[in-house]
């Protein structure tokens, strides 16, 4: 996995779950009523995140980025595949703190490969080249996915989005000779 | 190598996911509302107990409040809404009474969609005589419009119900049939909820058939002929549907028909057939997306339906997997457009010339966005005092994307009224079910009985305990 590769995989993770992040909210609205509810689904997502990063951040350290964002992603497409089935309150319940797990080995793999591949001096401007990327990325695809939910239903979306994780977990699992470049 | 191994996986479980999704598809959506009259209710009531349905009304008539009686609410021109009223939502009445395999007979509550009774009698190797195309609506919903469907054979919705029993403004409950309370039946069936709450209904049933499938290509002007001499005249055709296209390359011309022929039986009983589901959705709903947009869209759309149409001559179906289409891929939700529908009914002998009068009035309109057509047939039949099939009469319905501004509302509303015009002028008529486009000179003229049915409410409801607006704006 060398950087320019990471970029894209951020880029096109970034674009999957921004597909359904936004949108997401309209399949809770069929499957929960209440505010509450709501709440209760964003919280437990929170809260196992929290739960989970001192864990993951010694995992890190043995395992390698790499191993931690290929489960990510294989994680999510995995998740996404769940979703349309969802019908009840606690499905969504229990797919919100897997995703909760899953969202904090991101969170943390993606700040590790970069603090490791930065320079101290230049990371202002290298951090923040890698945001355009990744967020010019998540914009297309937010802005694109407001027209697909009036092409193809809700569901389809989640299967668009599972299907934009497993590239992304197929193409990083791919062999590089930088890999060590990574490792710590 | 690992990864290849994964990705196997991920697709294995992703057919997994799929098998158990299109399975599970099962719930129909119910919100409807095309979204042009939003209307603020007093309450909304819904009970699955008679004694609580009468004392909605008991109540109603001591505080004088208005009642709009619900079903799916699919029906587009605020026949279930009334400003400040008492919205009485019908769904959860939804029981089957009674039910004889060998009378063919079954007795359900009002709220019962199509899809229950489907669901109950299919393992008795029993089907509807008459529904519409959907079975999404509630039995009351669709008396109340005296609906029709693909059925050529059983006449309306009317002719299939054996009695009904209606709570009337009083409180009282009063059975209606044919034979009993007659004219207050007529009135009923097509009555919109003006007349009172159905409480229950018996249905007189069918056996459930398999048909095979044929699908052609012809011209419009072809299509009279061909219906009277291959259609109405064979017998074995028990089902029929054409669509006619909207492909700026073959406008109003170009048609394909779908024919459901019954096949000969081949043991007796036939095995009861598995219900289908809706299948994905995301296919038309994206075709129609298309169409939707631009010409080019409206070309492609017209190919996939011709496409589809092809593709399924030959194949068998029950009849009850026929009267169980999929509408959901109609599902449309956009913050400034909705869809509307219009129907219209012209006799068959004319369908001719009033398609090219047709295609005169809609050539300039531009903006109007005509996204489907699809043709039907219903057999003359006058029992409903509002009856729109005054001779054999094709039915086109029209599926139409507008604005919700007002300045969309009127220009859609001027095209309509220009259609209906041409309707009228060949003898057709159009249905009651839809926004309030049409004016009153126009409903009294496709309905020729208007006027008795206004009387006939003010003589059975002179409180006007049941109202709702389509009667506030049509009322004469």
């Amino acid at each position: 996995m060398n950087y320019k590769r990471f970029i894209v995989y951020q880029g096109t993770i970034g674009m999957a779950s921004s597909m359904i992040f936004p949108f997401y909210i309209l399949m809770l609205r069929n499957v929960g009523n209440s505010y509450s509810q709501f709440g209760w689904a964003y919280g437990l997502f929170a809260l196992t995140a929290a739960i989970c990063y001192p864990i993951i951040g010694k995992i890190a350290d043995k395992a390698g980025d790499q191993l931690l964002l290929s489960i990510y992603s294989w994680g999510m497409a995995l998740i996404l595949l769940v979703f349309p089935l969802a019908n009840e309150i606690w499905h969504v319940y229990i797919l919100q703190i897997l995703m909760g797990v899953l969202g904090a080995v991101q969170k943390n793999s993606e700040k590790t490969v970069l603090a490791r591949h930065v320079v101290k001096e230049t990371a202002g401007k290298e951090i923040g080249n890698y945001h355009i990327w990744t967020s010019i990325a998540a914009a297309a695809a937010i802005i694109g996915t407001g027209y697909l939910v009036d092409f193809f239903t809700i569901s389809s979306i989640f299967y668009i989005a599972s299907a934009l994780f497993a590239w992304s977990g197929f193409s990083i699992l791919k062999k590089d000779k930088t890999l060590s470049e990574f490792q710590a | 190598m690992k990864r290849y191994l994964m990705l196997l996986v991920y697709v294995t479980l992703l057919f997994v996911s799929l098998h158990y999704f299109i399975d599970q598809r099962a719930e129909p959506i119910t919100e409807d509302r095309n979204r042009l009259l939003p209307v603020k209710m007093k309450a909304i009531k819904t009970t699955d107990s008679t004694a609580e349905i009468q004392q909605v009304v008991l109540d109603a008539n001591s505080e004088e409040d208005p009642i709009a009686i619900a079903g799916m609410q699919h029906s587009q021109g605020g026949h279930t809404e009334y400003p400040d009223g008492i919205l009485l939502d019908m769904k959860p009445y939804n029981k089957i009474l009674a039910f004889d395999a060998e009378e063919k007979t079954i007795t359900v509550q009002s709220g019962a969609t199509w899809r229950d009774i489907q669901d109950y009698i299919n393992p008795y190797g029993l089907a509807l005589k008459v529904s519409q195309s959907q079975n999404i609506f509630t039995i009351g919903g669709s008396l109340s419009v005296n609906a029709h469907g693909l059925d050529i054979r059983h006449g309306s919705l009317i002719d299939t119900v054996e009695s009904l029993r209606l709570l009337d403004a009083n409180g009282e409950i009063l059975t209606l049939s044919p034979e009993q309370n007659t004219e207050l039946f007529q009135a009923v069936v097509g009555g919109y909820g003006l007349f009172g709450i159905i409480l229950d209904v018996t249905l007189r049933l069918t056996d459930d058939e398999m048909y095979e499938i044929h699908s052609e290509q012809l011209q419009y002007d072809d299509y009279s002929d061909y219906f009277n001499e291959n259609v109405i005249a064979d017998d074995s055709v028990k089902m029929h549907l054409a669509r006619i296209s909207l492909s700026p390359d073959s406008y109003l011309k170009e048609m394909y028909v779908i024919n459901y022929q019954a096949m000969e039986p081949k043991g007796v009983p036939m095995d009861p057939q598995k219900l289908r589901e809706e299948t994905l959705i995301a296919v038309p709903k994206f075709f129609l997306g298309l169409a939707r947009l631009n010409e080019q869209g409206k070309r492609t759309f017209w190919n996939t339906q011709k496409t589809y149409s092809a593709s399924i001559d030959g194949k068998v179906i029950s009849r009850n997997n026929v009267m169980r289409s999929d509408s959901e891929f109609m599902e449309y939700s956009h913050p400034e457009n909705t869809e509307v529908l219009q129907e219209y009914f012209v006799p068959v002998k004319n369908f001719e010339a009033y398609i090219d009068d047709l295609r005169e009035t809609l050539i300039d309109e531009e903006d109007f966005n005509l996204l489907n057509i699809t043709i039907r047939y219903v057999e003359k039949n006058e029992k409903a005092v509002l009856s729109y099939a005054k001779e054999d009469m094709f039915s086109l319905v029209l599926l139409i994307n507008q604005g919700t501004d007002a300045k969309s509302i009127e220009d859609t509303g001027r095209v309509v009224r220009n259609m209906i015009d041409v309707t009228l002028d060949y003898g057709g008529s159009y249905y009651l079910p839809y926004f309030g486009y049409p004016t009153k000179e126009q409903m009294a003229e496709a309905y020729p009985r208007t006027r008795e049915f206004f009387d006939l409410k003010e003589e059975y409801d002179p409180s006007g305990r049941f109202m709702n607006i389509f009667y506030e704006e049509y009322k004469q």
